[in-house]
């Protein structure tokens, strides 16, 4: 149950594995990886509201233990600048039987796509452009306002 | 003084930091105007859709009353993770 913003990187292996050895007796464990696409010579730079970023992704968290029967969560997201093939961020769930992990880690990565607070700039040739969610992002969140089907 | 922030494209024209609560203004409503009045830029940023504010941290979607030692923050869109 807990969220760390970070400008250092993180390894996402490393992070799995505290994840698993804090997580106890549990039967199942979904970890994402999400790392940063495109080109090479594009940067992407994060910035957060330190503070406000960490209790609002705190919130969904417990949104999440909330809705599923997880037993524990963990995200990681970065900050600052990244390029291409970075890790940005880490989102694991653990629960007892597989379906509500996959579902709890599905839900917190939906959310920080679209609705964590985050302001995304990506520089090319020293012109730099503000991102916004893309209508996929949102089209993602929105799957989770409809009741689903609890399923073990 | 309050302190006011601002975060992404907002942060583009608008100065984080310190500022003395100007006279007459006791709401969010009433700094966002006040703000609005004196610069252009800022004027034209608060009013693309989408901006959110924030009181002491916590997200606001109403007029909100504000008083010395307040935190405000102006935030464009947010990008997600």
């Amino acid at each position: 149950m807990s969220v760390l913003i970070t400008s250092t990187p993180f390894d996402p292996e490393a992070a799995h594995l505290d994840f698993r050895k804090s997580a106890g007796n549990v039967g199942a464990i979904t970890a994402f990886t999400g790392l940063v696409r495109g080109d090479r010579d594009i940067v992407l730079s994060l910035s957060h509201y330190a503070g406000m970023t960490e209790t609002e992704i705190t919130k969904i968290g417990e949104a999440a233990a909330a809705r599923w029967p997880i037993t524990s969560w963990r995200i990681i997201h970065r900050v600052g600048d990244l390029q291409a093939g970075e890790p940005i961020v880490f989102v694991a769930a653990a629960s007892a039987h597989r379906r509500a992990s996959f579902e709890a880690a599905d839900f917190l990565m939906d959310y920080l796509k679209s609705e964590a607070p985050f302001w995304k700039q990506e520089t090319h040739n020293h012109t730099s452009q503000w991102i916004e969610p893309r209508a996929q992002d949102k089209d993602d969140i929105a799957r989770w306002q409809k009741p689903i089907k609890q399923k073990d | 003084m309050i302190t006011v922030l601002y975060f992404g494209r907002l942060s583009d024209v608008g100065t984080s930091g310190p500022m003395v609560l100007p006279g007459g203004v006791v709401d969010t409503d009433g700094l966002t105007t006040f703000l609005s009045n004196n610069d252009a830029a800022l004027e034209q940023a608060f009013a693309r859709a989408g901006n959110r504010v924030a009181v002491n941290q916590n997200m606001i979607t109403d007029n909100t009353p504000i008083k010395t030692g307040d935190e405000i923050a102006f935030m464009s869109p947010l990008s997600g993770g």
